[in-house]
């Protein structure tokens, strides 16, 4: 059998007295939609910040397609073809749309001063071509209107459509979303779900941060089950929906169902 | 006429250290008070080259850069690792620092006594001793300096500055670097400085500590401020305005005793208004 696509190991991570991440283990499947599910401080954010190199885990590893990536930059991991959005989007908000999607785009021709200043020309020409693909990546994700638009002047529900082209733009096989579809009206949510479909039809992997379960049912091929930073299960929907032990954790009282 | 090149080419040495410190500070967001001391570097190396050696104007002008250049970098790294607020006073026991030096290093920079007697630049082996001369060569290199400005800004590595300055971990979640992009900031800033340093020395043919103080660190915000934040144009007005301050103080009638506190005094509340009243300058965007 071949390696996992993802392989989380053993992680731990502990922030002063808390234990936010406890041996967590699990390994996700190429071309799935993986939803990560779990109450309010269960760790989600934590494991995503340990996978792309944001924070250095205690102990535990991570490899992706065979290849070890804990410890290396988020710079490398998203050469390796990961990247994140961020729960709270952190997009660049005085600049266009289309310059979010484009500071996203890797090895752009005068993104470093010398070939800047010395090849101009060259530099708008790459820079011209890169528009073009920037606006292609606007259009999948239903923003091409607001190509030019500041993202502050953008809605909620645009700017968290703008975190997932900011990450396409990277062109990473495996995307970690972060609650992509939390408070976004009926009619965002459903277009944000066909998104996320297209994307799984275009060869992407997505592991996914959902607290409303109607959303994991629909979108989730597998399920993982984060508590208390240690995996308690991981299946299909059907099957961890199903558990009651997980149930009782996840309604009872510890989390709030977000959906509308 | 004299007076008004002399107004131009002074304007136009600032305009060059202007860009430097918008660069810095308004458009990657590194709060530096240090670049009159960058500047001040950059001035006193040129005087020395001049004074003491063979060496001619452009070759000890390049030398100049490269020295602000790598201390640039170096005085900027804090910045990598302390943020925001905290950078301000890292920054401002910089320009401390290196006021003591200018000031007590006799024999290399003349101490609080200055360097009297820099010779006039010297360019392809004709003295540049008019200020009509000044004023061209000047002109050039704020010139080109503008043109830079303009192309760095335009192009990618301007948009990623712009990022950084918004976000830096969202920019690493973008998978750049975001440390080469502010190293390269940083150089691009004190090579700026530097060459503007010694433009400065070889004009007044007389520098002092007082013109790389913490006051003209703050000046220089001051015409960021006032020109504009971020923007070309803002760079080129801020020093055009705040030097013609001083020609507007001395047609009133004022003591020269209180000259110099009455310019200080109309800086500050310059600044003041601006930040309350237009934080984006008369031409720039809000820092
Ligand atoms: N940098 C940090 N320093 C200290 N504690 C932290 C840090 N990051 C996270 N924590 C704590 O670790 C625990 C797990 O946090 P995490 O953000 O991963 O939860 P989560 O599952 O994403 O929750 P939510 O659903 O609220 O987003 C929380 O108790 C949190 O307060
Ligand atoms: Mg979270």
């Amino acid at each position: 059998m071949s390696a996992p696509y993802l392989h989380v190991s053993g992680i731990n991570k502990r922030f002063g007295g808390l234990q936010a991440l406890n041996d967590c283990s699990f390994t996700i499947r190429e071309g799935a939609i993986t939803c990560l599910v779990g109450p309010n401080g269960a760790g989600k954010t934590t494991i995503f910040n340990a996978i792309t190199g944001f924070l250095r885990p205690d102990s535990g590893q991570v490899e992706f397609r065979g290849r070890r990536i804990s410890g290396l930059s988020p710079q490398t991991i998203v050469a390796a073809g990961i990247a994140r959005s961020f729960q709270n989007l952190r997009l660049f908000a005085e600049i266009s749309a289309l310059d979010n999607v484009l500071v996203g785009m890797r090895g752009q021709f005068g993104e470093e001063p010398l070939s800047a200043l010395f090849r101009p020309l060259k530099t708008a020409h790459a820079q011209a071509a890169r528009r073009i693909t920037g606006r292609e990546i606007l259009d999948q994700v239903g923003l091409l209107a607001q190509a030019d638009t500041l993202v502050r002047n953008l809605s909620y529900g645009e700017q968290k459509l703008l975190t997932i082209a900011r990450l396409l733009a990277t062109k990473a096989d495996l995307l970690l979303l972060d609650e992509p579809a939390s408070g976004l009206s009926a009619g965002a949510l459903a277009a944000l779900m066909a998104l996320l479909r297209r994307l799984q039809s275009a060869g992407k992997t997505l592991l996914v941060v959902e607290h409303n379960t109607r959303v994991v049912q629909q979108i989730a091929d597998d399920v993982l089950f984060l508590h208390q930073g240690h995996l308690m299960a991981q299946g299909t929907p059907e099957a961890i929906m199903a558990d009651p032990a997980l149930a009782e954790i996840y309604f009872g009282g510890a989390l709030q169902d977000h959906g509308p | 006429m004299d007076f008004l090149l002399s107004y131009l080419v002074l304007a136009e040495i600032y305009v060059l250290l202007g860009l430097s410190t918008n660069l810095l500070v308004g458009i990657v967001g590194i709060f530096s008070v240090s670049q009159a001391a960058v500047f001040g570097v950059g001035a006193y190396i040129v005087a020395f080259f001049l004074m003491n050696t063979s060496v001619s104007f452009l070759p000890a002008l390049a030398v100049a850069a490269i020295c602000c250049v790598v201390l640039n970098i170096v005085v900027t790294l804090p910045s990598l690792r302390v943020s925001g607020d905290y950078f301000v006073v890292t920054s401002f026991g910089i320009q401390l620092l290196a006021t003591a030096v200018f000031t007590n290093w006799t024999g290399g920079t003349g101490g609080a006594n200055g360097l009297p007697g820099i010779p006039p630049p010297d360019v392809f082996g004709i003295q540049l001793a008019s200020n009509a001369q000044l004023a061209l060569l000047t002109s050039i290199m704020a010139g080109l300096g503008c043109i830079a400005f303009w192309l760095l800004m335009r192009a990618p590595f301007g948009r990623l500055l712009r990022a950084i300055r918004e976000d830096e971990l969202a920019v690493a979640a973008a998978g750049k670097n975001v440390l080469r992009a502010k190293v390269s900031a940083a150089a691009l800033a004190g090579a700026f400085a530097g060459v503007s340093g010694g433009l400065y020395a070889t004009f007044l043919s007389f520098i002092d500590p007082s013109s790389f103080d913490l006051d003209a660190s703050i000046l220089l915000l001051t015409m960021v401020v006032v020109g504009g934040a971020r923007t070309l144009a803002g760079s080129i007005l801020g020093p055009f305005v705040l030097l013609a301050l001083p020609q507007l103080l001395s047609l009133v009638e004022i003591p020269t005793t209180i000259a110099a506190a009455a310019r200080q005094l109309v800086y500050g509340l310059l600044l003041i208004v601006f930040m309350l009243f237009r934080p984006q300058g008369l031409l720039g965007e809000k820092l």
